[in-house]
């Protein structure tokens, strides 16, 4: 769990440095994406990698759940948490919510299932228009706060995964301890502060 | 009819052990194989043999009432462990651990015994260290030693305050390790209700599992009792309360002798009772008494609070009865002293029971901090259970019934007067003589169960003429229908009163007629209340339950129903013994100055006690010997 | 001090037998006073049960003091209590305020089953210590003790992770009832220490697998095991226990490590 979950992590963090080149106007996002589709084979490679390593993922947590579920047939009348973070309370709610958050995206802005009016557009230069696509979507306040509430999820999930991946793989020190247990909450909140920026911009008007 | 025979070694102190060794004879590997040993209990002593016991081949049945072998009352040591290393070369030596022994027993010890313990007591350490236990350490790596209770060296070894969980478990380790191996089998929750004698040999043992409440027999060719002491016979004690007499006491009925069970040290500093709903009494260390003063009220009931008492209406009892040693005298010495105390009326607190140990002096001297660095977890665990805050007021504490120098007798080769039955640790009447010294008792556990008992069963296995014997076995199929009456007639009762009430009752009247102090009037009324109390008892406890099942109180029951015969001869002891040494203080035998006047006369020896059916138990006196190191009065004064 | 007397009302599992039905029944604790501890406190309930003719609650301790780790009540949903760093016997009825109603349950694992009322089986703990917790050393012919340098700091992180009690609070409290800590406490304790060391990647190897076998469940991070350990032990020593797992599988993989059963060589 705690690898592939570190690998998503590390997709996670790339795709909102990516997405932040929307701040750098339509050209830069669009070709930036027609530079990814113009490698079929690798972009396909990744695709299918990042698919599989969400598919382990996703078996893995049910496979250790149901462990979990057995591993405590009756369960307390009360039950009080001394430190567990809410993160981590919540861990199977925020995957469950991001799983399907996941699936809407990709219908909505990688397919364009959901959205097919600009699914084909392109724009001045000939590339797909990814920039007016983005636009289009977060100047709708429905999609902005559906997109705002994936990204509360993702930040609540990582918050946690990020330093319990960490300690599943063995890293431990006495002195870099607290470092290395801030590191969850910390890249959760950078990349869901990079991602927000982007909704909120394209719906306050900063970016058009 | 009991014949005493210590067969002990002639020759020189120094070789006795090992030229005893050489003369044993041994058991061949193949034979080994061949052999099943039981052994019951699995503290320090009971962990250690089974597990060297099992290293060596032996097929080892190992029982304890725990619901795990590594939570033995051994687990409770915090002090720490002596060894005569000499590693702070401050002039320690075997010789000088054998002579602190000898004369902290005051004179009731055997010499070779004690010899021996000393020069072992140096491997035990090495032991230790290879199975991983983590003594504390100096900053370059080598083991740190203190000094510990009086001693002028410093040969203590210890793992912060958990001295004897750490050793423990590494002896449960060890332990497991032979269980993996198959040479050792477990047997948890189950309790020894009797012994199986064939041909008067100890052949086996009646065992209750607790969880099932099944009755079974379990046939050996020898068996090892590693059972503890007695002190919760006085209901309060520092002992865990699990803690009992049955085994060894099953073992005197069989015909085992019982040796100085007179002989139970008194802590002097516990938490004192706080009312009729204690359970039992929590220690704090003795190390407290090298900065606090024991003081009480210059008038009886006063009932002013500490605070507002002068200085010049405290009495400093022990440092004006004993200016040379002041707060820190002995444990015997400082217990009776706080006694006298309270019952001159001085006492404070719910019952009168209770000195003042006071910080003040030191914390105004040295200042709060250091205080609080020093002892500042022992003032927390104060504060956590009376409430108090022993920074602000003083502490109060109380003596308490803490370990038993006696017990069952055995002979050089911790075999008791039942060929076959062998008994280690504090269940047996050992080394300590008539006082045991701090952190000594995890070292005889440990020299008993991993480098004792392994040679000396060796040759009794190697010389005995020992049948092949089966569970079934007609003396196994009776000892066991014995116990299942036994348990039956305690269902049977139907009484009103419980099984506490009955302890408790008891336990006051020894601690009031045959605790710190004794004496003749007081003992001949507790000789004639027992057998009373006992009467009571089997007319009127309340047992719930069934016996075929888990039932707590059929188990607690049990173990009284044994304290109420036992009380009996531990009194019968302490009348007998017309003197006062070590832990046995004789109201009738002491100076002008209230110290103890020792007999070495009449009473240089190990009253061994054989039990008579509805008869008074027959005294047979193992005389001692000081060849190397001769008597001297204890003086602290 | 003055005779301050409480009153409790509490909701005890009752439970007779490993694989009957259990239920809460409530009782009344009176004359309970500040200075009780919890345990005594029960020990009055009994009491009064054996008065009635009723058969006490069924609960496990032994020494009282902090250290033997019998103890294993889950107070109001947390194991050992309120109050942290301490078991149950440890607790003293001036921690609640008069009038309280108090739930008592058992460990609840499938690891450890109820024996009666709030009595658990936790041998699964001593059969994941049977399955590696140990040194395999003989008795006897050890070198001298300071042969082995240790340093302080060493020796201290061994300790610490070395105080564990054996109690299973950290596994009456993790959500997914796993046992890591206490697997943890042990591995960590013998691979800090030079002793341990040549038997260690076989010990982690096998104690995890004995504590899976066993049905315990994983660990989640979430670090309620430390918060209720009586003996504060770190879950730092987990992040350890993992990397020494990580080390069994990278480092020592493809070695021999069966050992040969004891009447292996015996002619």
């Amino acid at each position: 769990m705690a690898l592939t979950g570190l690998g998503l992590v590390v997709y996670v963090v790339f795709h909102m440095l990516g997405n932040l080149q929307l701040f750098e106007g339509p050209h830069a996002l669009n070709s930036y994406a027609a530079f990814l589709r113009d490698m079929p084979i690798l972009l396909w490679a990744a695709r299918i990698g990042l698919l599989s390593m969400a598919g382990l993922h996703i078996g893995l947590a049910l496979q250790l759940s149901i462990r979990n579920y057995r591993a405590r047939p009756l369960e307390y009348t009360i039950h009080r948490y001394r430190q567990a973070s809410i993160a981590s309370r919540t861990m199977a709610i925020s995957g469950m919510a991001l799983l399907l958050f996941v699936g809407f995206h990709l219908l909505h802005l990688t397919a364009g299932v959901i959205d097919p009016a600009f699914a084909d557009r392109r724009d001045l230069e000939g590339y797909r228009d990814v920039y007016g696509k983005v636009v289009h979507a977060f100047q709708n306040p429905f999609m902005v706060t559906l997109y705002l509430a994936g990204q509360l999820g993702l930040g609540l999930h990582l918050s946690h995964a990020i330093a319990s991946s960490v300690q599943t793989m063995g890293f431990e020190h006495a002195a870099l301890n607290r470092l290395l247990k801030s590191l969850g909450p910390v890249i959760g909140v950078i990349v869901v502060l990079g991602n927000v920026a982007i909704i909120l911009a394209v719906f306050l008007g900063l970016v058009r | 009819m009991t014949r005493l025979d210590s067969k002990i070694p002639s020759g020189p102190l120094e070789s006795k052990w090992d030229r005893h060794r050489f003369s044993e004879k041994l058991v061949s590997p193949t034979n080994k194989r061949k052999l099943t040993i039981i052994v019951v209990g699995t503290g320090l002593a009971g962990a250690s043999a089974a597990s060297t016991l099992g290293q060596l081949g032996y097929h080892v049945e190992c029982f304890c009432f725990h619901d795990s072998a590594r939570r033995a009352h051994s687990i409770a040591a915090q002090g720490g462990i002596n060894a005569a290393k000499n590693y702070q070369d401050d002039g320690d030596s075997v010789g000088r651990l054998f002579y602190d022994t000898i004369k902290g027993g005051d004179f009731r010890s055997r010499e070779a015994n004690v010899y021996r313990l000393a020069q072992v007591s140096t491997q035990i350490i090495d032991q230790c260290v290879a199975l991983g236990i983590p003594f504390a350490r100096e900053y370059g790596g080598q083991l740190a030693n203190r000094s510990f209770g009086g001693v002028q060296v410093s040969r203590t070894f210890y793992c912060r305050g958990q001295t004897g969980q750490q050793l423990l478990l590494g002896a449960y380790s060890a332990l497991c390790w032979q269980i993996e191996r198959g040479q050792v089998t477990m047997h948890p929750r189950t309790e020894l209700l009797d012994l199986i004698l064939v041909d008067g040999q100890a052949r086996g043992i009646v065992a209750r599992d607790l969880v099932t409440g099944r009755i079974s027999a379990h046939t050996a060719h020898a068996v090892v009792l590693a059972t503890g002491g007695y002190s919760n016979v006085y209901y309060l004690s520092t002992n865990a309360s699990g803690c009992n007499v049955t085994a060894t006491y099953r073992a005197w009925k069989h015909g085992a002798a019982f040796a100085n069970p007179c002989f139970t040290q008194i802590h002097p500093t516990a938490i004192p009772p706080g009312g009729a709903h204690q359970a039992k009494l929590t220690l704090m260390s003795e190390s407290l008494r090298n900065d606090g003063r024991l003081w009480v009220p210059r008038v009886p009931s006063d009932q002013r609070s500490p605070g507002d008492i002068p200085a010049a209406d405290r009495d400093y009892f022990l440092e004006r009865r004993y200016p040379r040693f002041g707060n820190l005298a002995p444990r015997d010495i400082a217990s009776r002293a706080v006694k006298v105390a309270c019952d001159e009326g001085h006492g404070v607190g719910p019952g009168g029971q209770g000195v003042y140990l006071d910080f003040s002096d030191v914390i105004e001297q040295q200042g709060l901090e250091v205080v609080r660095e020093r002892y500042g977890n022992l003032f927390d665990m104060y504060h956590r259970i009376t409430g108090e805050d022993a920074y602000q007021v003083p502490m109060r504490i109380y003596p308490a019934p803490h370990y038993t120098m006696g017990g069952l007798w055995v002979d050089y080769n911790l075999m008791s007067t039942i060929p076959g039955l062998f008994v280690i640790g504090e269940a047996n009447f050992a080394d300590h003589g008539a006082n045991r010294l701090g952190a000594s008792s995890l070292m005889q556990g440990l020299a008993d169960g991993y480098f004792i008992l392994p040679y000396t069963i060796g040759h009794y296995l190697a010389t005995a003429r020992l049948l092949p014997l089966l569970d079934d076995h007609a003396e196994a199929r009776e000892a066991t229908r014995l116990v299942a009456t036994r348990i039956n007639r305690l269902l049977a009762v139907k009484g009103r009163r419980t099984a506490a009430m009955f302890h408790r009752e008891l336990g006051a009247l020894l601690w009031n007629h045959c605790g710190m102090s004794r004496h003749e009037g007081g003992l001949t009324s507790a000789l004639r209340s027992i057998p009373k109390l006992r009467e009571e008892f089997w007319r009127d406890v309340m047992v719930p339950g069934a016996g075929d099942a888990f039932n707590q109180e059929l188990e607690y029951a049990g173990r009284v129903a044994d304290y109420l015969e036992f009380a009996e001869l531990l009194c019968h002891d302490a009348l007998h013994r017309q003197e006062s040494c070590g832990a046995h203080f004789r109201e009738e035998y002491q100076t002008e100055d209230g110290e103890p006047r020792r007999d070495d006369a009449h009473f240089a020896y190990v009253a061994a006690w054989e039990y008579r059916d509805r008869a008074e138990p027959v005294l047979h006196k193992e005389p001692l010997a000081f060849e190397f190191v001769p008597p001297t009065m204890r003086s602290y004064q | 001090m003055t005779a301050h007397v409480m009153k409790f009302t509490l909701k005890i599992w009752r439970q007779s037998g490993p694989n009957e039905r259990g239920r809460f029944v409530t009782y009344e604790a009176q004359d309970v006073s500040p200075g009780m501890s919890f345990l005594e406190m029960l020990d009055g309930v009994n009491q009064r049960l054996l008065g009635t003719g009723e058969e006490p609650v069924a609960f496990e301790q032994d020494c009282r003091e902090g250290i033997c780790g019998s103890c294993s009540l889950v107070i109001n949903g947390i194991p050992h209590g309120p109050d942290q760093g301490i078991t149950t016997c440890q607790l003293y009825m001036r921690r609640f305020s008069d009038g309280a109603h108090i739930t008592i349950e058992p460990w609840r694992a499938k690891a450890f089953p109820i024996l009666k009322d709030l009595v658990v089986d936790r041998s699964a703990l001593d059969r994941i210590m049977q399955a590696g917790g140990y040194v395999s050393v003989n008795t006897g012919g050890a070198v001298d003790g300071n042969v082995l340098l240790i340093g302080k700091d060493q020796a201290e992180t061994a300790m610490d992770a070395a105080s564990c009690i054996g109690c299973g609070a950290c596994v009456a409290a993790c959500k997914n009832a796993s046992a890591m800590l206490f697997v943890a406490a042990k591995v960590s304790h013998l691979s800090t220490l030079p002793q341990g060391r040549p038997e260690r990647a076989r010990r982690v190897t096998a104690m995890l697998e004995a504590m899976d076998r066993e049905g315990f469940g994983s660990c989640g991070n979430q670090y309620e095991c430390e918060a209720v350990c009586p003996k504060n032990i770190s879950t730092r020593f987990i992040a350890v226990l993992n990397r020494e797992y990580l080390r069994a599988g990278i480092v020592e993989s493809g070695r021999p490590s069966e050992p040969e059963s004891p009447h292996a060589e015996s002619s």
